[in-house]
């Protein structure tokens, strides 16, 4: 009786470290922000901001554990509400396992985040960021959801290029990827009378080059990336031919200094059926920003941006084509968890973040918008 | 004449106590410069390059030069980190924690444990099987061994 007692504490005791030790990898974080929105003229990103908006609200919670010293898995779940976009569903971000043969090889498949430009892949990371809107050019934030992620697999390395040359990072992907139901382009399209009920998806694939030059604090990239959407419904039909999109860019970080530029081109042309006509819109946009910030304190750090869009396959003179934003940023941290910002846009165009559904009297060619967040990261 | 001296003397014992101070000052600034690297004593390296040991506590790197695993411990704060963090990454360690939550966040990469205290750190590099992290000089390194970092 006395050994069965024995017996069965130690396989008690063993269970619990056992136990303990597999769940000792594993790390959960997670963030929640919320945002408010002032516009001095137009409702921007579909929610009500000429009257001020606390319709903006993103949370995450990330659990991800290493199995053994080269592979790791894990998931992402998000939520967020922006204006009339998102909403209360909660979906996977991403969802990933993560095989690393050595430094130079390494593999992951899943849903998985799509590097693309500096910013793509964490756009929707609000806490790393000094901005409350990353540059609306390159990261329009209502459609953000947008080649955020793939459905497929990545192939990425790291290659040192000896003493005096820097070093390579380089990634390359193949997928699938969607248009979300509750994003801006589908909003759009619904403005435009095509109410789509399934998802648009496509075929996509590209990679990312950065290069880690030997000036301390210089980085360069290439991100190229093709995709073609379709998409179809009892009322209609969208179709996206394939399309390369790529971006450029350089970032500059030493020390309290952070500086970054990047140029996005997107050529293409939207096949959009209503009924029975097909209409054809062409897009050739040209994006742009140029970012510069500086930490005053541990707890200070301030930033100006400019960032400017312009659609060339249209007369670029309306504002309707364009959109040309000056930033001014602050951001402020409690402490290594808690922080606020508070950010004010001087936007010329209504080229971008604009809805006819939320403007019904039309737009004005320029707005003034106060953004403010206040977050919260573990 | 008692009260004249005690009026020359209180100048002099402020000016003692700003460099009595100044003095201590120096001594925790002194000890933040000196950063130096441990590593649990399986590892088989004893020298390591600046630009591995920017890599590897930046994640792009998960090996040390022999190839073995690499997993980089960090403090959560403190002198010792900061000088870390400016002097082997080129940044504030508020950046240096956007960079791991980036990674976190992305799906890219886990963040390194983090300690509040050197000793903790200490313990837990002399105990994890390819562990590396950082103290100020004045730690003692009984149970681990300390690696120097090369140009």
């Amino acid at each position: 009786m006395i050994g069965h007692a024995r017996l069965f504490s130690f396989l008690l005791v063993f269970a619990g470290v056992a136990c303990a030790q597999d769940l000792s990898g594993i790390e959960i974080h997670g963030f929640a922000t919320q945002g408010f929105l002032f516009s001095s003229n137009n409702n921007y990103l579909t929610a009500q901001s000429s009257s001020g908006s606390l319709q903006w609200t993103d949370g995450a919670v990330s659990i991800s554990d290493s199995l053994s010293d080269s592979l790791r898995v894990g998931i992402q779940l998000h939520m967020y509400q922006l204006g009339q976009l998102g909403g209360p569903n909660i979906q996977v971000d991403w969802a990933l396992g993560d095989y690393r043969i050595n430094d130079h090889l390494g593999f992951r498949a899943g849903k998985v985040k799509t590097i693309v430009g500096l910013f793509n892949d964490s756009q929707d990371i609000d806490a790393i960021f000094l901005w409350a809107l990353l540059p609306q050019s390159c990261y329009p934030i209502d459609n953000e959801g947008f080649y955020l992620s793939h459905t497929g697999g990545d192939l990425y390395g790291y290659l040192p290029l000896g003493n005096h040359h820097g070093s390579l990072r380089y990634d390359g992907y193949l997928g699938e990827d969607y248009l979300p139901l509750d994003g801006g382009y589908v909003k759009q399209l619904a403005d435009a009378g095509l109410q789509l009920t399934n998802e648009p998806a496509g075929r996509n694939y590209g990679g990312d080059l950065r290069w880690e030059t030997p000036l301390r604090g210089l980085l360069l990239g290439y991100s190229p990336m093709v995709m073609g959407l379709d998409g179809a419904s009892p009322g209609g039909a969208l179709h996206v031919p394939s399309f390369l999109m790529t971006a450029q860019y350089a970032q500059f970080a030493r020390g309290k200094f952070y500086f970054a530029f990047e140029y996005d081109k997107v050529p293409v042309s939207e096949f959009l059926t209503i009924g029975p006509q097909t209409a054809i819109f062409p897009l050739d946009t040209r994006s742009w920003y140029g970012m510069g910030q500086y930490r005053f304190t541990k707890k200070i750090q301030g930033g100006s941006y400019y960032s400017h869009y312009v659609n060339k396959a249209m007369n670029t003179s309306l504002p309707e084509n364009y959109s040309k934003d000056w930033v001014v940023s602050g951001r402020y941290d409690f402490n290594s968890y808690f922080y606020a910002k508070l950010e004010g846009h001087f936007l010329h165009g209504t080229g971008l973040g604009y809805y006819a559904s939320t403007n019904p009297n039309g737009l004005k060619p320029n707005s003034n918008i106060l953004a403010a967040k206040i977050g919260f990261s573990f | 004449l008692r009260r004249d001296t005690s009026e020359v003397t209180r100048p002099g014992k402020t000016r003692l106590l700003i460099l009595l101070l100044s003095f201590l000052n120096c001594g925790g600034f002194a000890a933040a410069q000196n950063v130096i690297f441990v590593v649990n004593k399986d590892v088989g390296i004893s020298e390591i390059k600046a630009s591995d040991l920017h890599a590897i506590f930046t994640g792009e790197k998960t090996r040390f030069a022999d190839g073995s695993h690499a997993v980089p411990v960090v403090l959560r704060g403190g002198p010792a980190h900061e000088v870390f963090v400016e002097r082997y990454c080129d940044e504030t360690p508020a950046e240096f924690r956007a960079q791991w939550r980036k990674a976190a966040f992305t799906g890219q990469g886990n963040m390194p444990r983090a300690f509040d205290s050197e000793s903790a750190l200490l313990r837990y590099v002399a105990e994890t099987p390819g562990a590396i992290g950082y103290v100020s000089r004045f730690s003692p390194q009984d149970n681990v061994k300390p690696v120097i970092p090369q140009k």
